[in-house]
């Protein structure tokens, strides 16, 4: 058997099984190439990954990334405003596979870092850079930015040049004529 | 020995222009590579374009013990409250070369996060251009420093830096490492 038809026949074993555990709680399924796609509610992700990680037969236990999305501006109409993607890799299929949980206007999901103890610094980033805030997280606080800025940069209704923050620095003034340091 | 002879040791100058002559060939730089550029600034200090030929090898990683400071690279908004606090920290007189696009005036990064240009907030005295410079510009730089401190000039004098009130370490936007425990996050620790 080909490589190609080995990963092919794996991405459906993959498929069936999500859809036997998951029914009517998988929002959608796509084959991209060389991984299978899921999207579900933010409520339901925490059990799908639990369930691919745990799983024997599955066995994606490979926690590659995980990264937020806002979808405000996108072409496509999307259920929910953010996205959440976790990117897993599992040794005994060989195969990858992709969860998206679509986030809504509370922007809260449950933290997977039980799972997968890689996922806490990207979860942190996630919060930092979109304000997606991971419920169970056990240090949920700014990773990147500077802990007192406000807003979250990498949404797309931020402007690009930020908010006037990058010149708010103190500086130093020119002294006056009058105290001008004198030739003695 | 006559005195004729003893005179032949001695010379005369000004005190100021001795001073100054011996301060511009001991330059210590403190360097703040943060970004490609610091790659070039290291090639420069290395023995093939050599800096100490111009007395100015001894690199100090301590801001207090140095007098010129190198700001190689991108300056984030994380970071530029630490180069300030580092300018504060080195001892009068002093220079600074901003090295690069990014240092000077944020290069192609012109986003919410890059400081755009470093002179806004600290005093520079030579700029230097390139994406990253050649070690010969910033050989360059280097000695329009020396020139500079020849004469006994720095950007720093026309600035106030003694004055408690404008010190920017005392200033609301300034923070401080202490800050960061106080910060209260919604949404954590459920």
């Amino acid at each position: 058997m080909s490589v190609t038809a080995y990963a092919k026949e794996n991405l459906l074993t993959l498929a069936a099984k999500v859809e036997a555990a998951f029914g009517e709680k998988l929002l959608g399924k796509e084959e991209k190439i060389g991984y299978m796609q899921f999207s579900v509610k933010a409520e339901d992700e925490h059990a799908l990954l639990a369930l691919l990680k745990n799983d024997a037969a599955l066995g994606f236990t490979w926690f590659l990334d995980r990264c937020g999305v806002d979808y405000v501006k996108y072409p496509k109409a999307m259920p929910e405003r953010f996205g959440v993607v976790t990117t897993l890799l599992s040794p005994t299929l060989g195969v990858k596979a992709q969860v998206r949980a679509f986030v809504g206007a509370d922007a809260s999901i449950p933290s997977v870092s039980d799972l997968f103890a890689g996922a806490d610094w990207t979860e942190r980033e996630i919060f930092d850079l979109y304000g997606v805030a991971f419920k169970g997280h056990p240090d949920m606080k700014r990773i990147l930015m500077p802990d007192d800025y406000e807003g979250f940069p990498l949404r797309k209704d931020y402007p690009l040049r930020g908010r006037g923050e990058r010149s708010a620095f103190p500086v130093y003034h020119a002294i006056p004529a009058s105290q001008a340091p004198r030739e003695p | 020995m006559s005195a004729l002879e003893k005179m032949n040791d001695v010379i005369t100058t000004r005190l100021g222009f001795a001073i100054n002559w011996a301060r511009s060939n001991s330059l210590w730089p403190m360097p703040f590579g943060t970004a490609c550029c610091g790659i070039e600034m290291m090639a420069t200090f290395m023995p093939k374009y050599d800096a100490s030929r111009f007395g100015s090898e001894v690199l100090k990683f301590s801001p207090r013990q140095s007098d010129l400071l190198i700001v190689s690279g991108r300056i984030s908004l994380k970071m530029m409250p630490v180069l300030q606090r580092i300018w504060e920290q080195m001892p009068e007189p002093k220079w600074c070369i901003s090295m690069g696009a990014c240092a000077s005036s944020g290069g192609v990064f012109d986003n919410y996060a890059i400081i755009q240009g470093v002179d806004q907030f600290i005093p520079v005295d030579a700029y230097m251009p390139g994406c990253p410079p050649r070690p010969e510009a910033f050989i360059e730089a280097l000695m329009s420093v020396q020139e500079k401190a020849r004469k006994g000039e720095a950007k720093s004098d026309e600035f106030v830096s003694d004055d408690a009130t404008r010190d920017p370490s005392l200033s609301p936007s300034y923070r401080s490492p202490d800050h960061f425990e106080s910060v209260e996050v919604p949404g954590a620790r459920e």
